[in-house]
């Protein structure tokens, strides 16, 4: 039992380590527009595997996301930001996803938004 | 011909959808652009436009949730109104997400207090069926009501759950032979929220709201999710499957089914008297409707149909055994349900306050029970409808609601060798009177007439207002009257596992009740943190109570009209305080005063708590993906009927002692779904030698009617949930 113990307190130990180094950033630049986009976007990314965290920041449209290169890749994670409904650097989004995003984040092929979201009104 | 399928089954149309318009603004009446507005509950919403403006089609018993990033999300019912003029106040925790409803909340703006339990409270108590919603919910007891038929019945304001009226979406439901057992056939997954409202209720639902009204909201076709699985199972053996599909079948027409079964077969006795703790049991229900949604016309037409069946008692003892002659002492029950029902609105475009609703409901219900040598059988038809015609008087600070409606139900019993008809026929009117002259103030009036063919005229009036004192107070006050006739035999259905004789002094009169009452709702905002404080009080007094009088003779239950007094204070006291975004907690505190004169004598009713505390903790990680629930539910000691004319070894303490209740949920959540783990009576307290004389079953100090307390053991449950969108 003891000898159980050691041994697996050592493979956690490796494990957590090895881990440690397999941590990632990278930069993703969406297609997003408004609040709404941010939340769906950070939502799905927090049920994604591997994916640590993400944020988008709504002024330059890009993901920040922490990754874990042994479980997952940057392209996964692109190809699941086009499933969600939004372009994802060169990955262009997938159309019927995005027909399903509220009308606030929906836009033309151009990406032009449907609905007008003004200049950012939180900053008066 | 008895098994001929009546089902009719009508009831208010909830004055179908209407174009609902707003605006939404920050504390500084600056316009919120994108704010997101959705019903409660559902996927249907909208967000504002670059003037901070909306429009969505919305009916009246509809919440609608607004929310934007960096403001509290804000909850509202739509009630009377066309246009809402919504201002959001900054989240001083500046929380990045704001999209996350909030599990129960006091609707905002009804004038009769009321609670609405949304569908992630309802998932913070996966098990299994209606009796079971109420876990998380302070407002509404549930108790066993005996040792051996495991039925729960539910108490609200301190009287039994018979005197509520329990509806679904405005139609009634939980009634007549199956008020008790009734619970027990609404499973949990078709449930979409519940709205629990205390005191009077509206007199367009009828006369029968004595202490309040309940009523469920189900999936619906044109909202709920494209296919929904669960699998559930827990420890003692019983597992349940649940599927919902819906189906948007063009623009306008859309069907959804709601299909449910569940299977228990062990003979589990952890109390070693004998007797199965919990009857064995297996049901199957379903619910398939269709529904329309037209820009004039709404209407939807569905079919119920199920089929229950339990088989309890001493070990042994299984499904299609006769009591009657079976060597066991056998608990037997199996009830057939179905139920044709519909609804059908007109709107009018141009004029939104104007409508016109029809509701119909036929419906058969049959129940059989065996109760040792005791036999029951119960068929009831039933024919609900409801006329309801909505419109303003010259303005819309002056609303009414005007109709009529038909209640026929034609019951047919027989008990051992006795036999009982009775045919009610009840056709009636009401006019319900809305003011509403500004945000802070509503008044409504209502009064209904019914002409009841074996009781006579029935006049409810009713009245409930409101009113909200500037910032985050809110006062509302109600008073009305309510009606409904007994039916002994399967009300009392605990009584019938025991020796005890069923007496029957006198022709029994219908039961009559005033209620009053009202709550004081404060919220209150400390540093960031916000607090609501509840209080509210209700007082239902009768003028007619069919009372069951199981303390004069241990070895009798006797029913007979009130000669005296009965009545029913209930003091509750509610504190619900964010800790932190992710943290919740919920503190309430009941009094009750509930007495009637049984027996001659004023004294307080059996199996009530006098004090009750209710304690719930609610964690959940951001997105919701891990979420965790703790509830504590302490029950003060109870009074238990009088059994001092028993031989010493069977008499019963005057008091059963008091004893606390764990209830535990973690769930998961995934993409596809989420999964959950959970236990029941945590602490595993079990109540003492619940079954008196349990080795002579059919000796007469047999009695498993006096349960103050779990009678299962702990339970743990976990499930599985997978839906798509």
């Amino acid at each position: 039992m003891k000898y159980l113990l050691i041994v697996t307190t050592c493979f956690l130990a490796v494990s957590f380590s090895a881990n440690a180094q397999k941590i990632q950033k990278i930069e993703i630049q969406t297609s997003a527009v408004c609040e709404m986009c941010q939340y769906t976007i950070e939502k799905d990314m927090a049920f994604e595997k591997g994916v640590e965290s993400a944020t988008l920041d709504l002024d330059t449209k890009k993901l920040l996301v922490t990754f874990n290169s042994k479980k997952t890749s940057p392209e996964t994670i692109r190809k699941r930001i086009t499933l969600i409904g939004y372009d994802a650097d060169s990955l262009k989004r997938d159309a019927k996803a995005h027909s399903k995003l509220p009308y606030c984040c929906q836009s033309d092929e151009n990406g032009v938004p449907f609905v007008d979201h003004g200049d950012d009104h939180k900053d008066e | 011909m008895k098994n001929i399928l009546f089902l009719f089954y009508i009831l208010p149309l909830s004055l179908a959808a209407q174009l609902i318009t707003g605006t939404v603004q920050d504390n500084e009446n600056e316009p919120l652009v994108g704010a997101s507005v959705t019903i409660v509950g559902t996927t249907t919403g909208t967000t504002t436009d670059i003037h901070g403006q909306f429009e969505l089609n919305a009916s009246p018993e509809d919440s609608l949730q607004i929310s934007f990033v960096g403001f509290q999300t804000k909850v509202l019912a739509v009630a009377n109104r066309q246009k809402l003029d919504i201002q959001l106040q900054p989240d001083t925790e500046l929380e990045a997400v704001t999209v996350e409803s909030s599990a129960t909340f006091i609707d905002e703006l009804q004038p009769i207090h009321s609670e609405v339990i949304t569908e992630k409270e309802l998932l913070k108590a996966a098990c299994c069926n209606l009796s079971e919603s109420f876990e998380t919910n302070a407002s509404v007891d549930v108790s066993f009501t005996d040792a051996v038929t495991g039925t729960k019945m539910i108490r609200m304001l301190g009287l039994d759950g018979k005197y509520t009226l329990i509806n679904r979406e405005n139609m009634p439901l939980v009634r007549g032979l199956t008020s008790r057992a009734g619970l027990n056939l609404v499973p949990g997954t078709w449930i979409q929220s519940i709205d629990v409202g205390k005191g009077a209720g509206s007199v367009v639902n009828g006369f029968e709201s004595m202490t309040g009204q309940i009523n469920l909201e189900y999936k619906k076709p044109e909202t709920a999710e494209k296919l929904y699985l669960n699998a559930y199972a827990n420890s003692f053996g019983r597992t349940e499957l649940n599927a919902n599909a819906t189906v948007q079948l063009n623009d306008k027409w859309s069907t959804g089914i709601l299909a449910h079964t569940d299977y228990f077969a062990a003979d589990r006795d952890k109390n070693n008297d004998g007797f199965m703790d919990l009857p064995k049991a297996r049901q199957i229900n379903v619910l398939n409707r269709y529904k329309y949604m037209g820009d004039r016309v709404r209407s939807q037409i569905g079919l119920h149909v199920l089929k229950d069946q339990k088989a309890g008692g001493q070990l042994g003892f299984d499904f299609g055994d006769d009591t009657s002659t079976s060597d066991l002492y056998g608990y037997s029950s199996e009830t057939t349900r179905a139920e044709l029902f519909g609804k059908f609105g007109l709107l009018f475009p141009e004029a939104p306050y104007k409508g016109w609703g029809l509701l119909y409901s036929l419906s058969y219900q049959k129940q059989t029970s065996g109760f040792g040598r005791r036999s029951y059988i119960g068929e009831e038809k039933t024919l609900y409808t409801n006329l309801i015609h909505q419109n303003i008087l010259g303005n819309s600070f002056h609303q009414y609601k005007l109709g009529g409606s038909l209640l026929v139900d034609l019951y047919d019993e027989q008990f051992a060798d006795s036999l009982f008809a009775r045919n009610e026929i009840v056709p009636g009117g009401f006019f319900e009177y809305t003011y509403l002259p500004n945000d802070q103030f509503t008044l409504v009036l209502g009064s209904r007439l019914d002409f009841h063919n074996l009781y006579g005229i029935y006049h409810s009036p009713r009245i409930h207002t409101k009113y909200a004192f500037g910032k985050g107070t809110t006062l509302r006050a109600a008073a009305g009257k309510g009606y409904r006739t007994s039916n002994i035999i399967p009300e009392n259905n605990q009584t019938l596992v025991s020796s005890r004789r069923l007496v029957v002094e006198e022709s029994l009169q219908p039961e009559e009740s005033w209620n009053l009452g009202g709550s004081l709702v404060q919220e209150v905002t400390i540093g960031s943190k916000r607090l609501n404080l509840t209080a509210d009080y209700f007082y239902t007094i009768f003028e007619n109570q069919v009372i069951t009088d199981m303390d004069q003779n241990p070895q009798e239950v006797r029913f007979y009209n009130l000669d005296g007094k009965s009545y029913a204070s209930s003091l509750q006291l509610e504190a619900d305080y964010k800790v932190t975004p992710r943290l919740s907690t919920k503190a309430a505190y009941k009094l009750y005063d509930v007495k009637a004169t049984i027996n001659d004598q004023l004294q307080p009713l059996p199996f009530v708590a006098k004090n009750r505390f209710f304690w719930n903790w609610s964690y959940s990680s951001k997105y919701d993906i891990w979420q965790a629930d703790l509830t504590l539910q302490w029950y003060g000691k109870k009074r238990l009927p009088d059994t001092s004319e028993k031989p010493e070894a069977f008499q019963q303490q005057d008091y059963a002692p008091d004893f606390t209740n764990i209830n535990a949920q973690v769930s998961r959540a995934f993409r596809w779904g989420n999964v959950y783990i959970g236990s029941e009576n945590l602490l595993d307290f079990r109540q003492d030698n619940p079954i008196i004389d349990p080795e002579n079953p059919f000796g007469e100090n047999f009695d498993g009617s006096l349960v103050w307390g779990p009678v299962a053991g702990r339970v743990i449950y976990f499930g599985v949930r997978y839906k798509i969108d």
